[in-house]
């Protein structure tokens, strides 16, 4: 009897195994690293290695991590409620923003590990101030190093007390503001580094120009000055001794009253800059659309702090922003940091319904003085860490 | 028959072992008087080997008359007669398979051409004589021509195979979700006294249909709560929403009524919220109180003359539940959102039912788990543009689950999230006309709807005498926009002022007796209404599970408090 060879049966199992294929991954070849944790959401939590050099500092379920690169990864700062790492420039302490119910903390710690405790505490309670309930606690947030180490930047809300007359509302200034306390004396008056429009958040992710230790950049919340109804959010350089350097000329409250100078359009809504390591160049992001992100790189003006309230210094500030070059786009893309070298971008995206590392190379053409991306981006991490929390690379 | 109900269970609980039957007799010496058909049933599962015709058998009956299955009668050798018979001796060791057995029997009576026992006559038995025909022998040949094809064999059990899964999956369905739209939808609850039911008037009309309708949205805590002597708790309605639809001119009108409105209720002076909390304690695990509802439904009559037709209740956690059982969601945070006074209504364990917290939320794309969405689409100071701002928060959020809910993968979880509504989610409403008025509010324009709340210049803040931080109404201003809104005439009012001969209140705490009577015949109604409601999905081609959705719909509109919830 002939036997016939069943093909069809055949055919069936092989449409059957690629199906298995495509569910289980199998024969995925993509970098899959190494399983570190699993995350709140549930999800594995993999670094892939060898892919930059240093160490970057992030969080996962806001518990701060380090890996280095070289298949080391571990987890350095507990409690579930750090924010935003910022390791000195010495190498030897490792600063965050922990979070309370009510309140925030700047915390440190040192980098080799130990007990981390309070630079600066915003615990405080309710009070009734002639019929209107108002607290005491504070918003700490964000903090950053000046470059030898020795002050260190953050956001706050300490002054939302002060501001009435200034902002002309009968409602105190909760928008976060940016000050500067030494590092060897968390006692000492917070100096006001620049001050907020009112009702829209306030000011972020503050940080120094390396290079140029007095000018600072930060992203700047606020409404239109003509209607009040606009949201403007643009990226603003300042100079840190400003405020300091000219008692009662500047206030917060309106647009215009402030040392800082906006050096993106307007009517683009731009945030979360990040300075090269040579401090001439800034990576940022740019809103496209309510469902697409890009990351921007943009030369840095120079010599537009001195005169910041000046119409022609402003238009003078604007001028690189249209030199930006345009490095990948997304739904969500966030928090960009630059390597040591300045060739390569790490940047928090949004795939599969999680936020991740990923890792951009990019290349300066110095005849056009025009960045680029080189090949494509890759992830760094796979199973979500936290896209609400800055993360900062190391040499 | 007692002793064929005795064998037989002793058979099938006891395998082999021996028993007494009850006359005392031994089952061994017991003669079976079952008739074949009967003990067939017993007996297949076990390796029974009957030993000899039993009593009972018809007189002329002759085991010899039947073939043998093996030529030389050995293996297997059975009789009609013997499966006829229980033999207990024939079970002394334990059985170790399936040998031998009536099903054995039937097998190989089939393969010898005759009828299995359960196609014979009226008393299970072949005819006396009866003997196979002598063609029968080729019947696999016959059966061979008279086979289907294969193609119409693979549809029939392709079909059978859907309608098994189909049936299956519809099953669980409405399993998983007539019971807890049972406890979520047709929650009547009685009106106190004094209180005027606009439904009488309507004659059963639909709910997009006949006069205008007026439906009274309550958001809770769940968290805050003033605990009776008794155990059970009290909460107060953190939002206060009047709905009204004119079926006519297709209007809508959406008043919010501060919930520190300081105001009458029963025979003192109260906050608008503590109408919830003063109408009785919650019944249930949740804080859903009917006699809040009630109160908190006769206080708006009285007090602004506004008749309510239907009421929706929601508790805040619900809204956490669900967004949590989708995982979170993810939002790029459109700027720094900060609050010093967000009401700290849920998770909150210090008892302060007037407490607040504190917010911040940085700006950029994130994760929001359902504490941190509520808190992100509820606060009301993050913005300087006010509810245009809060909107805007909202549609974010919104888009965001209903992107979450409009994945296949969230079918899996339509369970949970049913279970996460049961309980925070109470109407009057049947299911069908959440769902219309759902669909309904889907398709307004958003400028269409007349939306007021009465804040400045409607009221103005203030203290009351022992401190109170309230919220005093201007009936002046208030009147003409409820009169208007609500096409009221002269019935509209502003009657804020204690009123002692009031008794509302003591008849507010008398427990429900409508919701408890009609407890039982939720399930089927529920059922019933989930079947209708799924039809009407399906033609209209909407993606709304068992009108899930429209619950969900709903549960936004109160928490949000914005019928534009529903067009995220």
């Amino acid at each position: 009897m002939k036997r016939c060879i069943p093909w069809g049966t055949l055919l069936m199992l092989l449409s059957l195994l690629l199906i298995l294929q495509g569910c289980l991954g199998i024969g995925d070849n993509s970098q899959k690293g190494n399983t570190i944790t699993t995350n709140s959401k549930g999800n594995q939590v993999n670094i892939v290695q060898n892919l930059f050099k240093g160490k970057i500092y992030f969080t996962i379920d806001h518990n701060l991590w380090v890996t280095d690169g070289k298949n080391n990864t571990r987890k350095i700062m507990t409690g579930g409620n750090v924010y935003d790492p910022a390791v000195s420039p010495n190498g030897k302490w490792i600063v965050v923003s922990a979070r309370n119910k009510n309140s925030s903390d700047i915390a440190i710690m040192p980098v080799s590990g130990g007990k981390r405790h309070n630079l600066l505490s915003g615990s405080g309670s309710y009070y009734n101030d002639a019929g209107f309930i108002k607290s005491s606690n504070h918003w700490f947030a964000q903090p950053a190093w000046s470059l030898d180490s020795t002050h260190i930047l953050f956001l706050s809300d300490i002054e939302k007390e002060d501001w009435y007359i200034a902002t002309g509302e009968n409602a105190p200034l909760l928008d976060l503001q940016v000050f500067s306390i030494p590092f060897n004396n968390s006692f000492a008056k917070p100096q006001d580094i620049a001050y907020a429009s009112f009702g829209d958040g306030g000011d972020r992710d503050p940080s120094y120009r390396p290079g140029h230790p007095t000018e600072i950049v930060y992203t700047h919340y606020a409404y239109d000055a003509a209607t009040r109804t606009q949201q403007v959010i643009q990226i603003f350089l300042e100079d840190a001794n400003a405020i300091a350097n000219h008692p009662g000329v500047y206030h917060p409250g309106l647009p215009g009253y402030d040392p800082g100078i906006a050096i993106t359009d307007p009517k683009d809504q731009n945030l979360q800059p990040a300075f090269s390591p040579d401090g001439n160049a800034i990576v940022y992001v740019r809103r496209e659309s309510p469902s697409q992100m890009g990351l921007y790189v943009m030369p840095v003006p120079e010599g537009v702090t001195v005169k910041p309230n000046d119409p022609k210094t402003e238009q003078q500030a604007l001028l690189p922003y249209k030199k930006s070059s345009h490095i990948l786009s997304g739904q969500y893309v966030s928090q960009p940091i630059w390597s040591r070298d300045g060739k390569q971008i790490a940047y928090i995206s949004y795939n599969n319904n999680e936020f991740d590392l990923w890792l951009a190379n990019v290349a300066f053409n110095a005849k056009k003085g025009t960045y680029s991306l080189q090949g494509n981006p890759v992830q760094l991490t796979t199973g979500g860490i936290d896209g609400n929390s800055r993360p900062f690379w190391t040499p | 028959m007692k002793s064929q109900f005795v064998k037989i269970n002793a058979l099938q609980g006891k395998g082999s072992q021996s028993e007494q039957s009850p006359n005392g007799w031994s089952q061994a010496d017991t003669r079976s008087t079952v008739p074949f058909d009967q003990l067939h049933g017993g007996q297949t599962s076990f390796g029974q080997t009957p030993q000899s015709p039993g009593a009972g058998l018809p007189s002329n009956w002759d085991a010899r008359s039947l073939p043998s299955p093996h030529p030389n009668g050995t293996p297997g050798q059975i009789s009609i007669a013997e499966q006829n018979t229980l033999k207990q001796q024939a079970m002394n060791g334990p059985i170790t398979g399936p040998t031998r057995n009536g099903n054995n029997a039937q097998v190989q009576m089939l393969a010898y051409g005759q009828m299995p026992m359960s196609y014979q006559g009226a008393g299970g038995f072949p005819p006396p004589g009866y003997a196979p025909h002598p063609g029968m022998g080729n019947q696999g040949n016959n059966r061979k021509k008279r086979r289907f094809p294969i193609w119409a064999r693979i549809a029939v059990s392709i079909f059978l195979l859907l309608l098994v899964v189909v049936g299956g999956l519809a099953g669980y369905y409405y399993y998983n979700f007539s019971a807890p739209v049972s406890h979520i939808v047709g929650q009547q609850v009685t009106r106190l006294k004094g209180d005027e039911d606009p439904n009488a008037v309507r004659n059963g009309a639909d709910i997009l249909s006949g006069p205008r309708i007026n439906i009274l949205l309550l958001g809770s805590d769940t968290d805050q709560k003033f605990t009776n002597t008794d155990g059970s708790h009290n909460y107060l309605a953190q939002s206060d929403i009047v709905v009204t639809i004119d079926p006519a001119t297709k209007s809508v009108g959406m008043l919010s009524i501060p919930r520190d409105f300081w105001i009458r209720i029963g025979n003192g002076m109260h906050k608008l919220d503590e109408a919830y909390s003063l109408g009785g304690p919650a019944i249930g695990s949740g804080a859903y109180s009917p006699g809040g509802v009630a109160l908190s439904r006769l206080t708006v009559f009285q007090d602004f003359g506004i008749p309510i037709n239907y009421y929706a209740w929601v508790g805040l956690d619900g809204f956490v539940k669900v967004i949590d059982t989708v995982g979170g969601v993810d939002v790029d945070v459109l700027h720094p959102i900060n609050d010093d006074n967000y009401p700290d209504d849920v998770g909150n364990k210090t008892g302060d039912i007037f407490a607040y917290k504190r917010l911040y939320i940085p700006p950029g794309p994130q994760h929001l788990f359902g504490s941190e969405a509520l808190e992100y689409v509820r606060s009301r100071h993050a913005d300087l543009v006010g509810d245009f701002g809060r909107s805007a928060r909202q549609q974010q959020v919104l888009s965001a689950l209903k992107t979450k809910l409009n994945n296949p993968d969230i079918v899996s979880k339509l369970p949970e999230i049913a279970s996460d509504l049961n309980g925070y989610v109470k109407t009057d409403m049947q299911l069908t006309d959440v769902f219309k008025l759902m669909n309904f509010a889907r398709s307004l324009n958003a400028n269409s709807i007349n939306r007021v709340i009465l804040g400045p210049p409607y009221s103005a803040d203030g203290t009351t005498p022992d401190g109170q931080a309230v919220v005093f109404p201007d009936c002046g201003k208030i009147v003409p926009v409820i009169a208007q809104m609500f096409a009221l005439g002269n019935r509209a009012a502003c009657n804020i002022q204690a009123n002692s001969s009031n008794n509302a209140l003591a008849s507010a705490t008398q427990p429900s007796s409508a919701s408890n009577d009609s407890a039982t015949n939720h399930s089927l109604q529920a059922a019933s209404q989930v079947a209708s409601t799924s039809a009407m999905n399906l033609g209209g081609g909407s993606d709304n599970p068992s009108g899930f959705h429209s619950l969900l719909d709903l549960m936004f509109m109160v928490v949000l408090e914005s019928p534009q919830a529903m067009q995220a």
